[in-house]
């Protein structure tokens, strides 16, 4: 379904020392809701459950920024949660990889241009791919994840 | 060799010492002229000690010197045998070490209390205890016995302007008058017995004396000396008298002073009497528990220095299961086996004399720079001061007994003294054994828990208050001072099967063990106990816990070379990490405590404050733990509203009535003609 996720996904750059064999059976994320409207969250929760299963692909959702090699963000970062942000971001060890999830995510969607935003991650952090959707569907997310990991481990994306 | 154990010399650093307690205090005006003066005599005079002691140690025979006087019975009588010299080297060395830490040491106590005072008693109370070590003589014994009490009591009240510091200094001198009172019934029924007040002539007449007569001796012996040594259950003034002094006084009545009462036990039931079975049980059973309780108070006392002193009675347990061991060898005939278990428990008062003395320091060097003795409210001071820091663990691994230190090698001694009495005797005994053992390995486990919590809550982590920010390392003499004592502590633990040989020639000098060959071998490359029943090499110790350290920092860097280290701050969720958030001491130890809560009966309250009427949101709450005192409503308060009822009733005899006196005084001649008459 996705071929290249550079494509689909652009975003900055390639993230820097990415060993092709570091993610290739693993991927855990740290979630960080920087002011959503949690309808990016109710896609996540659905990823856990038995129909979409992500843990099959070894993709997990992790308690700590120290556990994690991905952070992921939602919302169009509130200023309220912008030191948060980066406090996670600076936690997480290095090779690490940012994703922005929904488009609040990307650029502030919605809520773009609002005094109390900062219209997306990329204004705080270096984002390394995007999901866009507002919110992008579990199907999609699952994909988008797949895509990441094949482009991380640079190898061609089976079909799905 | 011979010049120093001359007795010229012995009169020589007495004179020092002398001179230092009067010199310092002509010089009080000048409170720093007073500190050098005070302290570096006494410096000197132990430094001549340690040297006059340790030639008399190697000297081999026991050398006597008396100095007449016009009192018939009193003849001071000194004599060096192996134990005294032995004793008299732990002094010393002690007091050398205390004495240069106190020069740094005691300028904080300029402009607040008299330093030349401190100066006079310090000196009379070193000389006095070596004073103590070598009299011969009971009536002279008990002479610098008093003097010692007396000058500890001073300085235990040194710093006067701290009611509780009185408290504890009258509570002490009250106990030790007490024990005196004991030591001096000792002594009389030994008199009764031999007619003579001199050691050797003791030793000779009470040979033929009565079982009971000499149970008596022991028993109030023991009681006597029990008090200075610390045991449980008279060790109540201890962890409130040794805190109270200064530090490096506190070293010195912890480290040493404690040590004339086991001095006196050991020449009292294995040089002057012969000893039996009850009493090795008695001092084995006395022993364990001291030494577990000891560490239990220990574990959940929150004041350094009260820790230290709990410890202190732990460590005498431990010496006394030694002692213990040793005297119901003896009474079986065993004296190769005694040799063993008396040289542990010498060489435990030895490294506890090293260990306990550096952690005081320690203890009095971090005390000096935060001004508190609450270790709740230490924390993080490894960053401002790294070698105190460092003298301070290693002091507490020695006590932790971890190898390859000093405190290891005699703890390990005294388990191989125990095994060889599980093996030697028949069921009762064995029991009594096994139980002492156990003890001696939950005390070992509990003590290195709470040195964990010594160290850990006092060096490491965030500060958890401000004044230890301000807190500096001590003065280059006082971590001079600490890094000798360090020192000794590595090499007693490197040369440990010489300092054996040396102690199992002191332990068979003894009177009832008198040529008793030494068991096993002890080299320095290794120690043997009983044809290979047990061997232990500390130069290989030393060398495989060398050779496992460099190793794996080796393979830790090897592994890591070639990654980046970042450092960051601990993730903390996103709220802000505060020194609240530490581990505290009373956290620590709780686990602890509520597991031996049928022993130690804690008392724990709890208070919180609410924000809302239904006790949902707290707003904060307070855990207040603490151990009731057993002793006081259970021995003490009986005691002595046992000694007030008895006062109210012999009041009534005393009426101020001229007319009764002058009946006593007939009732009595009477008594005494009538006691006469059936005397003759």
């Amino acid at each position: 379904m996705f071929a290249d996720a550079r494509e689909k996904f652009p975003a900055g750059s390639h993230p820097a020392n990415v060993n092709g064999r570091m993610f290739r059976r693993s991927l855990a994320i740290r979630l960080v809701t920087a002011g959503s409207t949690n309808a990016c969250e109710q896609e996540l929760v659905a990823l856990g459950n038995s129909y979409y299963d992500v843990e099959r692909f070894g993709v997990c959702f992790v308690a700590s920024p120290r556990h994690a090699d991905v952070l992921m963000v939602t919302g169009p970062v509130t200023r309220n949660m912008r030191d948060a942000l980066l406090k996670t971001y600076e936690a997480l060890p290095t090779p690490r990889i940012v994703v922005a999830l929904g488009d609040d995510a990307i650029d502030g969607g919605l809520f773009r241009g609002s005094y109390a935003v900062l219209d997306g991650a990329r204004s705080v952090i270096p984002v390394d791919y995007e999901i866009p959707g507002d919110p992008p569907t579990p199907t999609l997310i699952i994909g988008a994840l797949m895509s990441i990991l094949a482009d991380l481990s640079g190898m061609q994306a089976q079909k799905t | 060799m011979d010049f120093f154990s001359s007795s010229g010399v012995f009169y020589a650093l007495i004179a020092v010492f002398l001179a230092g307690a009067i010199g310092a205090l002509f010089l009080r005006r000048k409170d720093s002229a007073a500190n050098i003066w005070g302290n570096s005599l006494a410096a000197t005079g132990s430094l001549a000690g340690l040297l006059f002691a340790g030639a008399s140690l190697l000297h081999g025979s026991a050398t006597a010197f008396s100095l007449g006087t016009s009192f018939p019975l009193l003849t001071l009588t000194f004599r060096l045998d192996r134990l005294s010299a032995f004793f008299m080297l732990t002094v010393c060395f002690v007091a050398l070490i205390c004495s240069v830490y106190a020069i740094g040491y005691v300028r904080h106590y300029y402009g607040k209390y008299s330093v030349g005072v401190l100066g006079f008693f310090y000196n009379i109370f070193i000389a006095s205890m070596i004073l103590v070590m070598t009299v011969h003589n009971a009536l002279f014994f008990l002479i610098v016995w008093e003097v010692m009490s007396l000058a500890s009591y001073f300085l235990v009240i040194y710093e006067s302007r701290q009611s509780a510091n009185i408290r504890a200094g009258s509570f002490y001198l009250i106990m030790t008058h007490t024990g005196t009172a004991f030591i001096i019934v000792s002594f009389l029924l030994m008199y009764k017995v031999t007619g003579s007040f001199d050691f050797e002539t003791i030793a000779a007449g009470l040979a033929g004396a009565s079982a009971l007569m000499k149970n008596a001796i022991f028993l109030t012996a023991l009681i006597g000396f029990g008090v200075k040594a610390g045991i449980i259950p008279l060790h109540t003034w201890l962890p409130g008298a040794h805190p109270a002094a200064p530090s490096h006084v506190s070293a010195l009545m912890s480290g040493v002073m404690i040590k004339t009462g086991i001095y006196m036990l050991m020449r009292i039931s294995l040089d002057i009497l012969t000893g039996s079975y009850w009493w090795g049980i008695a001092l084995l059973a006395i022993g364990a528990a001291s030494s577990l309780l000891g560490v239990l108070y220990a574990l959940s006392e929150h004041d350094l220095k009260r820790l230290l002193a709990y410890h202190s009675i732990e460590n005498i347990g431990i010496i006394l299961l030694g002692l213990g061991s040793a005297v119901v060898f003896s009474s079986a005939g065993m004296d190769t086996l005694a040799v063993l278990a008396l040289a542990a428990a010498l060489f435990h008062t030895l490294n506890h004399a090293t260990f306990k003395a550096l952690l005081f320091l320690g203890a009095g060097s971090v005390i000096a720079a935060t001004h508190t003795r609450n270790i709740e409210k230490y924390g993080g001071l490894i960053r401002y001061m790294p070698l105190t820091a460092l003298f301070f663990l290693i002091g507490a691994m020695a006590i932790s007994a971890l190898p390859p230190l000093n405190g290891f090698f005699s703890e390990w001694l005294t388990f191989q003294a125990m095994f060889q009495g599980v093996t030697a005797f028949g069921l009762t005994t064995r029991i009594v054994f096994i139980l002492a053992i156990g003890s001696l390995a939950f005390t070992g486990g509990l003590a290195a828990a709470c040195f964990v919590k010594a160290f850990g809550i006092t060096f490491l982590a965030r500060p958890r208050s401000e004044a230890i920010a301000a807190a500096r390392e001590p003065s280059v003499l006082s971590r001079l001072a600490m890094a000798g004592m360090s020192a000794a502590i590595i090499g007693l633990g490197l040369f440990s099967g010489v300092v054996m040989r040396l102690l199992e020639g002191v332990a068979g000098s003894l009177g009832s063990l008198r040529g008793a060959a030494p068991p096993g071998s002890a080299q320095f490359q290794s120690v043997s106990i009983e044809n290979g029943f047990a061997r232990i090499s500390m130069p290989v110790v030393f060398a495989g816990i060398a050779v496992a350290f460099i190793g794996v920092m080796a393979a830790v860097y090897s592994f890591t070379r070639k990654r980046k280290t970042i450092t960051g701050p601990t993730w903390d969720c996103g709220t802000r990490l505060t020194p609240r958030m530490e581990i505290t001491a009373t956290g620590f130890s709780r686990s602890i405590i509520t597991v031996m809560r049928g022993v130690l009966r804690p008392s724990s309250e709890t208070e919180i404050e609410y924000h809302d009427a239904n006790r949902y949101f707290p707003k904060f709450g307070t855990v207040t733990m603490g151990l009731r005192d057993i002793y006081q409503p259970f021995i003490y308060r009986p005691l002595r509203e046992l000694t007030a009822m008895i006062a109210r009733h012999v009041r009534k005899v005393q009426g101020g009535n001229v007319n009764a006196y002058i009946l006593y005084i007939f009732l009595t001649l009477i008594g005494l003609l009538i006691l006469l008459d059936v005397g003759s």
